[in-house]
């Protein structure tokens, strides 16, 4: 009864989703790190390169979107509904966070604040929030 | 929305993941609309019709009925 094709179509495809994200993202994380700094270490602050990095940046980060939203078409509609609720409770999470954590240097609790850290915060919500609904949906 | 998902699979003897292998989902997806946890979507539930051969409504009803 068992037709191993079309489970391993599935399991194939979103494999191949995985690692297509796998590679976009660290492209991005790479250039990233080159157009932050590379002005200081390779280029001595060159505008023009410095214009091409960014840009460069951005269209890898266009292409690390779209192996996302290749990857959630590549899973199952439960795999899929658990992100996109993942995604909705990250994007609520960062916000109430991102509003407390903006509101302290004016409450004298932090002297500034980094906006790199709402990305740490994005990270771990959206993690965190993978885990709990797929085991809610898939626990016993 | 309750189901007789289990009882067809199992009247025709499908383990979750031969019915996961036929709807092209995760055998995990199969055990939680078999559990209530998941509600599938109308294009799933129109698949599981088609493959089990009978209408909607007499594999998925409602909580209350």
């Amino acid at each position: 009864m068992t037709d191993e094709r079309t489970q391993t179509s599935l399991q194939a495809g979103l494999k191949k989703s995985t690692f297509t994200l796998f590679l976009a993202t660290g492209a991005w994380v790479g250039s990233t790190a080159i157009m932050s700094f590379g002005p200081s270490t390779l280029w001595s602050y060159d505008a023009s390169t410095t214009y091409l990095a960014i840009a460069a940046n951005l269209i890898i980060g266009l292409v690390m979107l779209y192996s996302f939203f290749k990857h959630l078409s590549a899973m199952d509609e439960m795999q899929r509904q658990t992100h996109l609720e993942a995604i909705a409770l990250t994007l609520g999470i960062t916000m109430v966070l991102t509003v407390i954590y903006g509101a302290l240097p004016q409450a004298r609790v932090l002297e500034n604040v980094q906006p790199t850290n709402v990305l740490f915060v994005i990270g771990v919500s959206y993690i965190l929030s993978v885990i709990t609904l797929w085991l809610r949906r898939t626990r016993a | 929305m309750k189901n007789r998902l289990k009882v067809l699979r199992a009247e025709r003897d499908w383990t979750q993941a031969d019915l996961a292998d036929q709807l092209q989902v995760t055998r995990q997806t199969i055990n939680a609309i078999e559990k209530g946890k998941y509600d599938p979507s109308l294009p799933l539930a129109f698949k599981l019709a088609a493959l089990f051969g009978m209408p909607i409504e007499t594999i998925f009803s409602p909580d209350g009925e």
